[in-house]
């Protein structure tokens, strides 16, 4: 998966000690009476980044952004925007705008209204509104919906006008709580762009909660995982995808297969591990830190096995089993090979040729290899 | 036979005779309507176009039978003129409009903040609440103006708790006045208006409001631009609860309310009960439902029309 450079200049702020976060999240924890939401959180976050905070339903991601909009009060922990500590400044006085997961918009206003409504608040000038609105209705492509209510609107178009009324004020930083959530497929693919996009345009910060992992790959410059109140891992897309920390993380994100097994050589430059339940030896040509006999997790992912009806040469990385179930998608195709033992691996395979006389079949005994580079050892 | 083929016979048996079961259930209602509210009407308004006499029933036929077997019809708008005539009519319409008016605002006020507190109160805390609007509908009404005298009057409650604490020295008069009246229009009429304001208040949508917030709206204008304005539906069909039973209200004037408390359900039972002219408080009658219906049904088209324009 390619890493999508979301940055206009290119640059990974990130990466460069010199640079200082734009927001700085620090020990950040939310209790809703003995339920903890958000679990000691720490994050730094650059200017000009779409970071995406991913994690599945009440793991506390909507809760962190909540916070930083300052609908929720943290029960402990710092948040600071440019410098600014907020503990103290209510929603109505952050330098924050959200976009809702429900849109929010106001059903007694028209479109224009609903657009305005924040630069009124600031006692902005008319005729400078009305200019704003119309410049901003023109971004999102909804010029010529100014006086239609939001009940005379499609679900695309309502999520425009949120995203409209959540950038008019020129927000810092721009909090979004499932964008897309409520689009359609087709739709939202092409909608994750047109919000790169205008965030590329506009060089606004964005934090995006999704639970959708090929939208945070998709638009995101680096990705927070979220378990269970925590962040696991950060990084950019690829990072987390290929050298992922943690079981969780490599599970969550994209499709793998895990064996567990236990290190039978712990060499400098190599390790060697012995995988009961495949009845495989494993290589790995670079050295890890662990211990002889250590028990360790070995994640591979399924695009990165190959599949042959003969047996590879060499003693390592092979597994042998039998196609249970393909499963066509049209641009590849998915094999579930069932082990000796009963446990399933999947294997994914480009399909490159239009004809499949020679393919494997159901039921076939094949051999799954792979280099000694592709997969991710685990240690928890 | 099966059950269901034993319904299928009924259902095709009352279709023959003309049943549907569209009809019934549109049916009974219609015609508990026709039987109970449209005669009783048409009754009303034969009475007020007839003549008040000594007998009984106390008016007269509107319709005579000559000797000569012609059958004369005889309408008596003398009633309808009356009510012209005497200022006491018009004086006591516009005097119950306008006591109305103000309780309608005044129990606005007192509900609009209770419905708002009972709508954010948490689930369990909003039923409690609920309850206890409603709890007092569990006594009979009339008790419950009864018991508003004991504490209004000179030697009542109240005045007796003012007294002992030495806020005033001489009892204050409340029964029999304005003052009294309004009281307990409001005390009775306040669930009519709590309720119709807590539904539309319970349903409107957190988000929208924590929306208007994150775009800079401080506490009081979120209220003013956002909470207010989609709250017009619940205001409107509470103020219509109580705004109209309030006009033709009689048991509060007369329990709570003094000889100048001018209300045109007081001069409707005088009509009928004291004086015994029928024909003139069937007038009285009518002409209340025409001033109150021709507001309700402009009200009505305005919202359709309204509704109509937005979807």
């Amino acid at each position: 998966m390619e890493n999508k450079q979301t940055i206009a200049t290119g640059a990974k702020p990130w990466l460069d000690q010199s640079e200082a976060p734009f927001i700085r999240i620090s020990d950040l924890t939310k209790k809703f009476g003995e339920f903890t939401a958000v679990d000691n959180v720490s994050l730094e976050i650059y200017r000009g980044e779409l970071f995406c905070l991913l994690g599945g339903s009440g793991c506390g991601k909507s809760t962190l952004l909540r916070m930083l909009a300052g609908l929720e009060t943290p029960t402990s922990g710092r948040i600071e925007i440019d410098g600014q500590d907020v503990a103290n400044v209510p929603a109505f006085g952050r330098p924050t705008n959200m976009m809702f997961q429900s849109y929010a918009l106001f059903p007694h206003m028209s479109v224009e209204k609903n657009v305005a409504y924040g630069l009124k608040r600031d006692g902005i000038a008319k005729p400078e509104i009305a200019d704003r609105v119309a410049e901003m209705l023109k971004l999102v492509q909804l010029d010529g919906f100014a006086r239609r209510k939001p009940d005379q609107l499609s679900g695309g178009q309502r999520q425009r006008v949120a995203l409209a009324r959540s950038l008019i004020k020129r927000p810092k930083l721009l909090l979004l709580d499932e964008p897309l959530g409520a689009l359609d497929k087709k739709l939202r693919e092409e909608t994750q762009f047109e919000l790169i996009n205008i965030q590329e345009s506009l060089g606004v910060t964005f934090i995006v909660v999704t639970h959708d992992q090929e939208e945070a790959m998709t638009l995101s410059s680096r990705i927070g995982v979220m378990d269970e109140g925590r962040i696991v891992q950060v990084g950019e897309p690829r990072e987390i995808y290929e050298f992922p920390h943690s079981r969780f993380v490599a599970d969550f994100i994209g499709s793998v297969n895990i064996l567990e097994g236990r290190v039978s050589e712990d060499a400098q430059d190599y390790v060697r591990i012995r995988c009961e339940e495949a009845d495989c030896n494993i290589h790995v040509s670079h050295g890890v830190s662990c211990s002889e006999n250590q028990k360790l997790w070995f994640a591979l992912r399924p695009e990165k096995i190959s599949l042959t009806r003969q047996r590879p040469e060499g003693d390592f990385n092979v597994i042998k089993g039998v196609v249970d179930e393909i499963a066509y998608l049209g641009n590849l195709s998915v094999y579930r090979v069932a082990l000796e033992n009963g446990k399933i691996l999947r294997v994914t395979k480009s399909n490159l040729d239009r004809h499949s006389d020679d393919a494997i079949t159901w039921n076939e005994t094949v051999h799954l290899s792979w280099d000694d580079n592709s997969g991710v050892i685990l240690v928890q | 036979m099966s059950m269901r083929a034993n319904l299928l016979r009924l259902a095709g048996l009352l279709k023959a005779l003309g049943f549907r079961g569209r009809s019934i259930v549109i049916g009974v209602p219609l015609w508990w309507l026709v039987l109970f509210f449209l005669i009783p009407f048409l009754v009303v308004a034969k009475i007020s176009f007839s003549e008040a006499i000594i007998a009984r029933p106390p008016y007269s036929s509107l319709i005579e039978w000559s000797g000569d077997g012609v059958m004369l019809i005889k309408l008596e708008f003398s009633n309808y003129a009356y009510l012209l005539e005497d200022s006491l009519y018009v004086s006591a319409f516009l005097s119950s409009l306008k006591i109305a008016f103000f309780s309608t605002v005044i129990v606005l006020l007192v509900a609009y903040p209770m419905a708002y507190r009972i709508a954010r109160a948490s689930e369990g805390a909003r039923n409690i609440l609920l309850m206890l609007v409603i709890l007092p509908f569990w006594t009979s009404f009339l008790l419950r103006v009864y018991a508003w005298i004991g504490l209004l009057k000179t030697k009542g409650i109240v005045n007796n708790l003012l007294m002992s604490l030495g806020i005033t020295s001489e009892p204050i008069v409340m029964m029999q006045t304005n003052f009294a009246v309004y009281l307990g229009i409001v005390y009775t009429y306040l669930p009519f208006m709590v309720l119709p304001l807590f539904t539309t208040l319970v349903k409107l949508d957190s988000s929208i409001l924590e929306a208007s917030s994150d775009l800079g709206a401080r506490p009081m204008t979120t209220f003013f631009k956002i909470t207010l304005p989609l709250s017009v539906p619940g205001i409107v069909a509470g103020s219509m609860l109580v705004f109209i039973p309030v006009i033709g209200e009689f048991v509060i004037p007369a329990l709570l309310g003094g000889p100048d408390t001018l209300m045109i359900g007081k001069v409707l039972w005088n009509e009928f009960f004291s004086n015994r002219d029928w024909p003139v408080a069937s007038a009285v009658a009518m002409v209340l439902l025409v001033l109150l219906v021709i507001p309700i049904m402009l009200l009505r088209n305005a919202q359709t029309a309204s509704s109509e324009a937005s979807s």
